[in-house]
C-alpha cells in the first residue's frame, strides 16, 4: 500500500498492511543528500530534494517539510540565527518593547523571510510524491509564534499581567498562520500544527483555554474547511489538556514521549487519532536498532488498538544526527508487526 | 517571636504566593517599620512564599507564568529588605553556581527557573544568560570561584557543547573543584552519565536537590 492508501484505509476502518509510521525527520533530511542544514533552510530546491530523498530512503508515510519553528516569526521580524550546519534558533524576538505590538504585521508568504523558499519546496515535493505520500508542512501555532514575537518569558508574564496584549499577539500570529496554511494548501500539501508553548510543562489548562483554544479552533476549522485533516502536536506534558486539544477540532493528536499513550487512548482515543510517541533522543538518537524495535513494540502494544487509530511516530522531531540505521529499524519494526497491530505483553 | 511578627511574616509569604508584588513590597516596608529582623523577613517571609510556589509548581497547580510572577514579587521584596541587612550578617550562601544556556540555544525559561529556585534555596548564582560558549562557562566559573556549573539546553543539537565544557574542565584538572550539573528537555540522566556530568535534574526543584547534594559530597567521592 502507498501511504495515501494506508491513511485512507485507516480512516475508513478497513484493514491495512501495517500502521502508518512517521519518524519525524526534520534537518536529518539534509544528511540524506549530503548538504548543510542552513542550505536546506534557504533553498526551496534543496529542501524539496532533501525531503523527497529522505522519504525514498526510509519509506515512512508522512513527508513533513520542516526546518524549525521560527519561519513564520522570522517573516514577522524576529531575528533567527542560522548556524551553517546546526538547527536554527531564535536570536531576538520581533519586539523589544511590548508597547509596540501595534507595529506587528502578519507575514506575507509570497515575500517575507524564507516562507517563499519553503512554499517552493512544498510544491516541488507535492509534484514528486503527491500521488503516493502524505505531504505536510509545519505551521507554528499562534501562542508559540507569539512567544517568538516578544520572548517566551515576557509572554508568560503577560499571560497573567496583560492578557489583552497576549490576545493581540495571538491574533496577529493567527493571521500569519492562516495565510501560511493557505499557501501550504495552495501548493497541494496539508498543514500540520505544532504549538509547544501550550504544553502543560509551560502553561496551565486555564491558560490553554484562554490563549490556545480559541486561535487553534479557528485555524483548524479553516484548514478542515478546505478538506484537509489536521494533526496537532504539542511537546512535553499534555495530559491535562488532551480534551481541549480534541476540542480544537483536530483529527489527530501527536503526543510527546513524556505523555502516556495508554492514558491518551483512554481519555481521547474515541474522539481523535493518536500519533506518537517513541522517544526521539533516548531511543532513535542514542539507542541501536534492537532498542528501536523494542520501543516501537511497546508503543504499538500501548496504543495500537486506539479506537480512531494510531500513527507510530516519534514523540518529537528527530535530532539532525540520528543514525539512519535507527530510522530504518523503526519502519522495519512497524512492518514486522503488520496487521492487525497487536503486540502481546510477552512479545513486546 | 511576637504574634504580630509571625502574622506579618506569614502575610509576606502569602503575598509572594499570591503573586501580589505591590502587597509584598508594602509588607516588607511594614516589617522594617516594626523593626523586625530583615533576615527573618527574607527567610520566613519571601523565601518561604517562593518555596510554597515551587511546591505548587511541582503539584501542577502553578505553571511557569505563576512561578515567574511569584519570583517578581519575591525579588521586589528582596530589594526592600536586603539594604537593611546588618553588614556582616550571617552568610546564608550555600555555594556559588555559574549557570547558563549553552551555545546554539536561546531557550532560557528553564534556566531562569533554576536560577530563581537556587537563589531561593540560598545559593549565589552567576547567570551568564543564553547562547554561552563553553570557554566562557569555564572562565567565569574560575573567576567567580564557583563550586558548580549549571548547563541548560532545550535543543538536541547543542548537547555536544555540554561535554565540551566538561572536557575543558578536565583539561584544567578543575573537576574536583567545580562540579557540573546538566538539565533541559532532551537531557537525561543517561546522557549526563555518558558525558561524565556530576548531576542531572529534570526540573528546577530537582536542580536545588542536586546542587545541595553536590555541595555536601566530598570532592574525593566523585567516581572518575
Amino acid at each position: 500500500m502507498t501511504p495515501i492508501e494506508r491513511f485512507a484505509a485507516l480512516a475508513a476502518g478497513r484493514p491495512l498492511d501495517r500502521l502508518p509510521c512517521v519518524p519525524i525527520v526534520g534537518n536529518t533530511a539534509a544528511r540524506v543528500i549530503g548538504v548543510r542544514t542552513a542550505e536546506i533552510r534557504r533553498s526551496g530546491e534543496l529542501l524539496a530534494r532533501a525531503h523527497t530523498a529522505a522519504y525514498r530512503r526510509f519509506g515512512y508515510d508522512v513527508v513533513r517539510v520542516f526546518t524549525d519553528l521560527y519561519v513564520q516569526a522570522e517573516a514577522m521580524g524576529a531575528k533567527v540565527r542560522v548556524p551553517e550546519d546546526e538547527t536554527a534558533y531564535l536570536h531576538e524576538p520581533a519586539l523589544v518593547d511590548t508597547h509596540d505590538v501595534d507595529r506587528l504585521k502578519p507575514a506575507d508568504p509570497g515575500k517575507d523571510g524564507c516562507l517563499p523558499a519553503h512554499r517552493e519546496a512544498i510544491a516541488r515535493v507535492v509534484d514528486d510524491l503527491g500521488g503516493e505520500a502524505v505531504v505536510t508542512a509545519a505551521v507554528t501555532g499562534p501562542f508559540t509564534n507569539a512567544s517568538f514575537l516578544v520572548g517566551a518569558e515576557t509572554l508568560a508574564r503577560l499571560a497573567l499581567r496583560e492578557p489583552a496584549v497576549v490576545r493581540h499577539l495571538c491574533e496577529v500570529s493567527l493571521e500569519t498562520a492562516l495565510r501560511w496554511a493557505d499557501a501550504i494548501m495552495d501548493a497541494g500539501a496539508s498543514p500540520s500544527i505544532t504549538d509547544p508553548m501550550l504544553s502543560s510543562t509551560v502553561v496551565s489548562p486555564r491558560q490553554f483555554r484562554e490563549f490556545g483554544l480559541p486561535y487553534l479552533e479557528r485555524l483548524v476549522t479553516h484548514i478542515r474547511g478546505r478538506g484537509k485533516a489536521v494533526t496537532l502536536h504539542i511537546c512535553g506534558k499534555t495530559r491535562p489538556v488532551w480534551a481541549l486539544m480534541a476540542d480544537t477540532g483536530a483529527d489527530c493528536l501527536s503526543i510527546d514521549n513524556e505523555a502516556s499513550l495508554v492514558e491518551a487512548k483512554a481519555a481521547v482515543g474515541k474522539r481523535v487519532r493518536l500519533m506518537g510517541n517513541v522517544p526521539p533522543v533516548a531511543v532513535l538518537f542514542e539507542s541501536d536498532p534492537a532498542g528501536v524495535r523494542q520501543a516501537v513494540r511497546t508503543c504499538v502494544r500501548e496504543g495500537g488498538d486506539s479506537p480512531r487509530g494510531l500513527v507510530v511516530a516519534t514523540g518529537c522531531s528527530l535530532p539532525t544526527e540520528t543514525p539512519f540505521a535507527n530510522i530504518d529499524a523503526m519502519v522495519r519494526a512497524v512492518d514486522e508487526i503488520g496487521w492487525p497491530p497487536r503486540v502481546t505483553e510477552a512479545s513486546a | 517571636m511576637s504574634q504580630e511578627e509571625s502574622s506579618l511574616l506569614s502575610r509576606l509569604s502569602d503575598a509572594v504566593l499570591a503573586m501580589d508584588e505591590a502587597e509584598t513590597v508594602r509588607l516588607a516596608q511594614e516589617l522594617l517599620v516594626q523593626r523586625i529582623d530583615p533576615g527573618r523577613g527574607i527567610e520566613a517571609g519571601l523565601v518561604d512564599g517562593m518555596r510554597r510556589a515551587g511546591d505548587l509548581f511541582e503539584r501542577e497547580e502553578y505553571f511557569i507564568p505563576e512561578l515567574l510572577i511569584c519570583s517578581d514579587a519575591m525579588y521586589a521584596g528582596l530589594r526592600v529588605l536586603q539594604p537593611h541587612l546588618p553588614s556582616g550578617a550571617a552568610e546564608r550562601k550555600k555555594g556559588i553556581v555559574v549557570i547558563g544556556v549553552v551555545e546554539g540555544d536561546t531557550h532560557d525559561i528553564g534556566k531562569n527557573l533554576v536560577r530563581i529556585m537556587l537563589e531561593t534555596a540560598g545559593f549565589e548564582v552567576v547567570d551568564l544568560g543564553r547562547d554561552v560558549p563553553p570557554a566562557t562557562f569555564v572562565e567565569r566559573a574560575e573567576s567567580a570561584g564557583a563550586h558548580i556549573i549549571g548547563l541548560s539546553t532545550l535543543m538536541t543539537t547543542t548537547m555536544g557543547a555540554m561535554s565540551e565544557v566538561i572536557r575543558r574542565l578536565d583539561e584544567r584538572q578543575a573537576r574536583s573543584r567545580i562540579k557540573v550539573m546538566v538539565g533541559g528537555g532532551p537531557v537525561s540522566q543517561q546522557f549526563a552519565n555518558r558525558i561524565g556530568a556530576d548531576g542531572y535534574a529534570a526540573n528546577a526543584s530537582g536542580a536545588v536537590a542536586v546542587a545541595t547534594r553536590l555541595r555536601q559530597a566530598p570532592a574525593e567521592s566523585r567516581v572518575p
